[in-house]
């Protein structure tokens, strides 16, 4: 019980630490964790865990160092309460001291805790009489090497007079625990020799008896070495920086044996440790023999080919950062040459995986060449000819990382092509494939390669940009692209925004706005849906200064005409909204004076015309504007408005339009309210049935067929009208929510949205409720639901208000849910055909079902109730359902109708151990719900309020 | 060489996403706060730390299509290191982060940068980005398995035992192996081997007669177009994989592959890090490189101490001067229907014994195959028509004159439309090949049961096998425009 409570509020602090400290003190949940630590009777797996906080988040359970050092110590006297079998806990435990002494700079400030700790490391460390037995404290003794490696990278030096007995263990040890052992000797040898570089007068007797252990033996409080309090990190970073970095170095001269030994050793075992110890241990030699020039780096020759032959990403890293370190030192010109063919074949063998030849191909931009000509981001190694790169070219069946990468990296080999003879086989290449991911896009591709095209195509801009022949074709190609997918106008803008901002010497941009425009203006037939997309476009277009627009404005004007489009008889807001947004740019436009006239016409024509108050509120004020103010006012007045800040924001507010100081701004924009001010609430309904009024014609009464099966037919016969009992309206009430806000006391013109979250259903229509008054009866709203399948679901709502003071507003509704039952419905059967010939379609669906696998089902739910529980049951939920006689207690029958086409058919009858509801459906996905439903109903039966 | 924290995150197309394990290393973190100084930025809690992500990664808000922080055409992710642009006090940049997912599962780290912050260090620089490559990697498979489809149980008994294998793979944040996969092998005893060191990638030794197992595995992949203007592509990949049960602790074994005379050489070898050494001479052929036919050609010899688990030897490519299967595919559009016409011929070199063989036609973007009247001159025709896929099962054997024929009309006319695909519109068509040939390989590289070499005291029992499959193996329609598959054409 309580294992179960830690496991559950470990989980939440290490999810948010903030919101779970935020109902507790710091203090105080690292009391409890220590007391639970102490407690004998709790089991040491939750010990485990409990002690995941403090390694994770030290710092934020012990503020301080005092806290920190307490803690320490707390810890280390249950350390050695600890009985020595749990192995897994003591380790853990480890880990948790060191993470709480390094990161409460105990260890940097040396304190007592600190130096305990230490002493218990090392005595673990030392401690051999393990090695014949069991086993068990090898691997405390790993997670000790491990610890002390931590401490030595936190605090560098901290083991420099440790190394001779660093290396000894290291040597005798012969299970598995020497790798822990040579990663500690490395890291500490590393920092030892840094230490030294940074002594002035240092040399190869230093490092002799560095080695040798012959220096003061221990690491006293008082000593100060100098690099303890260093607060220069220099030492943690990695000293192989390419031929940019510079390296401290150490002048021993040659003679420097005792070093040499060691690291010949080191190497020579570096074949026995895992690929990722090996891969570090390289690093941090290559390091040192960077550092000591008396050591020449062939002493890494004999592990070359080795590391070069190497499935393993973390070895050839190393070597390369050896090459990096060593250059022609190590490695010649022929070297050279066959390890970047070497990556250029990495970057695409078929047996790696992706994310590996990825790496590579960022290896090859970024290739240590012995002598590189140029440093800086993204320079190709002069030995990558094209020919070479030829393996790398992308093609349509890559994914879009490894896409796009090659891409770019092909781009750059063939930039300068591109600038000498504008007919390169390789840029022909690129283009060609550039087209052929934009046929992909045509023909419907997935968002995934929309996005990446777009991104390619913005690649190839941006290197060949100026190679006409090409950025002309791809601005055809994208007009043509556009017309027939307008949803794609946000990637368009978005292409002609960053090419503009990236090459302002560029006007590409300019040009394919301009084509865009010419295209939308000479459509001859619109299609409503479209519109939206043209007009986004078209307020891109009016931004550019240089681009004419009177073909924009003569397109506005047709699409205001009714016999173009009967847009203003529509009335549709956002697609005012949408045209509003095109004129208001157009006020900005420098071109504006030529512009006047039939800009008036247009935002006249709307304020009279437009089907919609707020759009003709709006597009008055601009003929206003547009009429009154002068030209010089008008432009000073707009761009208040509009040049402020990024393009990102401009095209946010729908209205912006003035500065606040006018009191506009707030009037012509929509603002965001805090909270969500109504909810929709179910209201209590009759069962439903699909009734259209008026279908039911006298002349064609019909009489229900009496035979089951000849019943079913005719029942399915009305199927055959695809809308026939379809749809499914639910009915809700629209409230306020309890908060007293009294601006939103009385609401106007409210149009609720809402967006399905799962594909269950057809998208729903937008709603429109005139009012709402906070005092008056709230007013129902009929949701028309047109399921795919009938099962629970979700909505998110969200609604545009205005109150009374004229401001409108966007406001989140809390979600809808649609619960099962709710999707039930009576049987749509002919209304003549009465009770009889609803029980004779049970009757044959029943037995269809029986008969038939596909999608039908049976099942049998089982509960006990007595019979007037049941009795209540039914009448309570099914009533309306019942097709067999009421009277007829013995069994009842139900038939539910769920649109668009499902039926759940039940039988409830008593048998003398429970209620037996045998339960068939033609859809068995519904099998789960209706087990639920019923689990539900039943449940509230089983105990009635006493 | 560390890493400052490590997520496994599962979800279903950007869709019921959920941290399902995270890991902070503190000490990393302190480390972190003193190398970059005032460029520091710190790790976000988890829930924006998957927000972050996800955007990055283009699986946010997927019924969006089009959201400008996701799609942002500048922006261009740099797989497998991403950066994540933290808003809000601890402003600034997260990079680089790793990230590699896998069927549900999406696992992801930080390491920490351990050069200078400014201006950006390349990816190359830093040694723990292929550390915590690899270590994702390992720990994906652990998760996973080597298949890459999860059962739900199974990855929630092994999510539960990571904290005691992070404690053994990359305690405090230093990655220092990727977790066995089968159960820990019980800690054995040095058998008083002397100063014989037991190599920290085995878990113990094993006990009893020595076993080895060799396994060839050659792959074939093929786009041929049919097309005088266009050149036929196919190319080879081979993986040796052992299994090794052999006494000691550094024992050796060698083995060796040869190839036949007049064999290409392998290229593109790459090998396990069991491998002692490696004569210069085995690597020299490269796939990029033009061929040399005074290269080097075996035999291969590759001595190693094996590890108790078995593993992949080496991998190799090779070209091969011929496919195994020549296929031509023409379809004519008639009217309402579709006239098609299939060749596929073995090339007599290859064993005609397979353990399957078909071709699959897929058709797209078109409606539901209605009358589908095609003959084949051989083998055994499957129509579904709801998948508007014809599959041609040749079964074992190719007929005597090594070659098969399809011909036939086929209308669609179904009521419904069948699959669609943005890459097969029109004409553009392909058939597919699947096959497996066992006991053979394209390149004739073997490995003779002979010539793997034991050094121990008990005779060994040695096996052998080698096979050949196909992958990706596409047949265009000549008739139609085929994508390019290969930059080859660009020289």
């Amino acid at each position: 019980m309580m294992a179960a409570n830690w496991a559950e509020r470990i989980s939440a602090f290490s999810r948010s630490p903030s919101r779970f400290l935020s109902g507790t003190t710091a203090e105080a949940f690292l009391a409890e964790l220590l007391r639970e630590l102490r407690d004998d009777r709790a089991s040491y797996s939750v010990k485990v865990l409990l002690l995941s906080p403090l390694c994770e988040h030290p710092a934020l359970l012990c503020p301080s160092d005092s806290v920190g050092e307490e803690t320490a110590l707390e810890l280390m006297s249950v350390f050695v309460q600890c009985p020595p079998k749990f192995v897994a806990f003591r380790c853990h435990l480890l880990l948790a001291l060191t993470s709480v002494l390094i990161c409460t700079s105990c260890v940097s400030g040396r304190s007592r805790g600190s130096q305990d700790f230490l002493d218990l490391l090392l005595e673990i460390v030392q401690d051999t009489s393990d090695l014949h037995s069991d086993g068990t404290l090898r691997s405390v003794c790993a997670t000790a090497c491990d610890c002390l490696r931590e401490l030595e990278a936190c605090c560098p030096g901290l083991l420099s007079q440790r190394l001779e007995l660093l290396a000894g263990r290291r040597q005798l040890e012969s299970s598995r625990l020497h790798q822990p052992f040579a990663a500690l000797h490395t890291l500490a040898l590393r920092n030892a020799v840094y230490q030294l570089t940074q002594e002035k007068g240092a040399g190869a007797e230093h490092l002799k008896a560095l080695l040798g252990g012959i220096t003061s033996v221990a690491w006293e409080a008082d000593q100060d070495s100098g690099l303890m309090n260093n607060k220069d990190s220099a030492i943690l970073a990695s000293l192989i920086l390419g031929p940019m970095g510079v390296v401290p170095t150490l002048q021993t001269g040659p003679d420097c044996k005792e070093l040499r030994s060691v690291l010949s050793s080191l190497l020579e075992e570096s074949y026995l440790l895992t690929p990722l110890c090996q891969a570090a241990l390289l690093h941090r030699l290559t390091e040192v023999v960077a550092m000591v020039p008396g050591i020449p780096p062939a002493i890494f020759r004999a592990q070359l080919l080795r590391l070069l032959g190497t499935s393993e990403a973390c070895l050839l890293h190393s070597t390369l950062l050896m090459k990096c370190a060593f250059t022609d030192s190590l490695f010649s010109a022929e070297d050279e040459a066959f390890m970047l063919k070497r990556l250029v074949v990495l970057s695409q063998h078929p047996r790696l995986s992706t994310h590996e030849k990825l790496f590579y191909l960022d290896c090859i931009l970024h290739f240590p060449e012995n002598r590189p000509i140029s440093s800086g981001d993204e320079t190709l190694p002069v030995l990558l000819t094209p020919r070479l790169a030829s393996a790398l070219a992308p093609t349509v069946f890559n994914d879009s990382a490894t896409l796009l990468s090659r891409f770019n990296l092909l781009c750059l080999v063939h930039l300068e092509e591109g600038e000498e003879a504008e007919e390169g086989q390789g840029l022909e290449y690129l283009h060609d494939h550039l087209t052929a991911l934009l046929h992909i896009v045509e023909n419907g591709g997935s968002r995934e390669i929309v996005v990446t095209f777009f991104r390619a195509a913005f690649l190839f801009l941006f290197y060949f940009n100026h190679v006409e022949r090409y950025s002309t074709s791809l601005t055809e190609q994208l007009c043509k692209l556009y017309l027939h997918h307008t949803n794609l106008a946000p990637h368009l803008i978005n292409l002609a925004d960053q090419t503009q901002d990236r090459l302002p010497e560029s006007d590409w941009a300019v040009g394919l706005l301009t084509a865009v425009q010419r295209v939308i203006t000479s459509i001859t037939q619109l299609n409503p849906k479209d519109l939206k997309w043209h007009l986004k476009m078209l307020v891109r277009v009016a931004e550019e200064g240089e681009i004419p627009q009177t073909s924009t404005l003569s397109f506005l004007s047709r699409v205001i005409t009714p016999s173009f489009s009967s847009l203003c008889e529509s009335g549709d807001w956002r697609q005012g909204n949408g045209l509003l947004a095109v004129c208001r740019r157009l006020l900005l436009h420098p071109s504006l004076d030529s512009l006047l006239i039939p800009l008036a016409d247009i935002l006249q024509h709307l304020a009279r015309c437009y089907r919609d108050t707020d759009i003709q509120d709006h597009a008055r004020l601009y003929y206003t504007l547009l009429t009154t103010l002068s030209r010089e006012k008008l432009a000073g007045v707009m761009k208040q408005g509009a040049t402020n800040g990024e393009r990102q924001v401009k095209k946010r507010s729908l209205s912006s339009l003035m500065s606040e100081g006018e009191g506009l701004t707030s009037l012509l924009t929509i603002h965001q309210t805090e909270r969500a001010i109504f909810r929709l609430t179910e209201a209590q309904s009759e069962p439903r049935q699909e009734s259209k009024e008026g279908d039911f014609d006298e002349n064609k009464v019909e009489k229900c067929p009496d035979e089951a099966n000849a019943a079913l037919e005719a029942y399915r016969a009305q199927f055959n009208d695809p809308s026939f009992a379809s749809e499914l309206t639910l009915k809700y009430q629209l409230a306020h929510i309890d908060s007293h806000d009294s601006r939103f006391d009385q609401l106007f013109s409210i149009r609720l949205h809402f967006s399905l979250t799962d594909d269950h259903y057809e998208k729903l229509q937008d709603i429109s409720v005139p009012c709402l008054f906070r005092e008056k009866p709230s007013p129902t709203v009929k949701l028309r639901l047109k399921p795919r399948r009938p099962y629970p679901t979700t909505l998110h709502a969200s609604a545009i208000v205005t109150t009374q003071d004229g401001l409108s507003w966007h406001t989140a509704v809390p979600d809808v849910h649609v619960a099962f039952e709710q999707t039930f419905m009576l049987l749509p059967s002919p209304p003549s055909w009465g009770e009889g010939g609803r029980l004779s379609v049970f009757e044959g669906l029943w037995e269809d079902i029986c008969s038939e696998n596909g999608e039908s089902a049976i099942s049998l739910f089982c509960c006990q109730l007595k019979e007037a529980a049941l009795n209540a049951l039914v009448e309570t939920h099914f009533l309306p359902y019942l097709v067999s006689d009421p009277s007829n207690k013995e069994e009842f029958k139900l038939l539910l109708f769920l649109p668009p086409q499902c039926h759940i058919l039940l039988k409830i009858s008593s048998k003398e151990d429970a209620v037996h509801f045998s339960i068939a459906t033609d859809n068995w996905l519904l099998l789960p719900h209706i087990g639920s439903y019923l689990l539900t109903i039943t449940a509230s039966e089983e105990d009635p309020p006493s | 060489m560390t890493i400052r924290a490590l997520w496994i995150i599962s979800q279903e197309k950007g869709e019921n996403v959920s941290i399902r394990f995270s890991r902070r290393f503190s000490t990393v973190e302190h480390r972190a706060k003193s190398l970059a100084g005032s460029s520091y930025v710190a790790v976000p809690e988890e829930s924006t730390v998957l927000q972050l992500l996800l955007t990055e990664l283009g699986l946010s808000d997927p019924d969006k299509a089009y959201v400008a922080l996701r799609d942002d055409c500048l922006h261009r992710p740099r797989s497998p290191a991403l950066e994540l642009r933290v808003d809000g006090p601890g402003k600034g940049i997260l990079w680089p982060m790793l990230a590699i997912s896998q069927g549900p599962l999406i696992l992801a780290c930080l390491p920490l940068v351990d050069v200078p912050p400014e201006p950006r260090p390349p990816l190359a620089s830093l040694l723990s980005v292929s550390q915590g490559l690899t270590l994702l990697a390992g720990l994906q498979t652990f998760l996973l398995g080597s298949g890459s489809k999860p059962d739900g149980e199974g990855l929630v008994s092994r999510l539960a035992m990571l904290p005691s294998v992070l404690l053994q793979v990359c305690p405090l944040g230093t990655p220092l192996d990727v977790p066995l996969l089968g159960p820990p092998a019980t800690p054995t005893l040095p058998a008083s081997a002397g100063n014989q060191k037991q190599p920290a990638w085995k878990t113990g030794l094993h006990r009893g007669r020595a076993v080895v197992n060799v396994a060839l595995t050659e792959t074939v992949r093929s786009m041929q177009y049919g097309n005088r203007s266009r050149q036929d592509l196919w190319d080879v990949f081979g993986t040796v994989t052992c299994k090794c049960e052999v006494e000691g602790v550094l024992p050796n074994v060698m083995v060796t592959l040869s190839l036949p005379p007049n064999g290409s050489p392998l290229q593109d070898i790459l090998v396990h890090p069991c491998v002692t050494s490696l004569d210069s001479s085995i690597l020299t052929a490269s796939s990029v490189d033009n061929c040399d036919g005074s290269a080097f050609s075996g035999p291969y010899k590759f001595p190693f101490s094996p590890p108790l688990e078995p593993f992949r030897l080496c991998s190799y490519t090779s070209q091969v001067p011929v496919p195994p299967i020549l296929g031509s595919y023409q379809l004519r559009e008639e009217e309402n229907q579709v006239h098609v016409s299939v060749t596929l011929k073995l090339h007599e070199s290859v064993k005609n014994s397979f353990e399957y063989c078909e071709a699959h036609l897929p058709f797209f973007n078109r409606d539901q195959m209605g009358v589908a009247e095609v003959k084949v001159s051989y083998g055994q025709l499957d129509v579904s028509k709801e998948k508007n896929l014809l599959v041609w099962v040749l079964g074992q054997k190719f007929p005597k004159s090594l070659e098969v024929t399809m011909e036939g009309k086929i209308s669609f006319s179904g009521p419904t439309k069948g699959p669609a695909d943005p890459l097969c519109t029109g004409l553009t068509a392909y058939i597919k090949l699947y096959f497996k040939v066992p006991d053979m390989t394209l390149s004739g590289c073997c490995v003779d049961q002979h010539s793997v070499q034991v050094y121990s005291s008990a005779k060994p029992r040695i096996a052998t096998s080698r096979e050949l499959t196909s992958k990706d193996y596409f047949i265009w329609n000549s008739t139609g425009t085929a994508p390019v598959a290969s930059g080859q054409t660009m020289m």
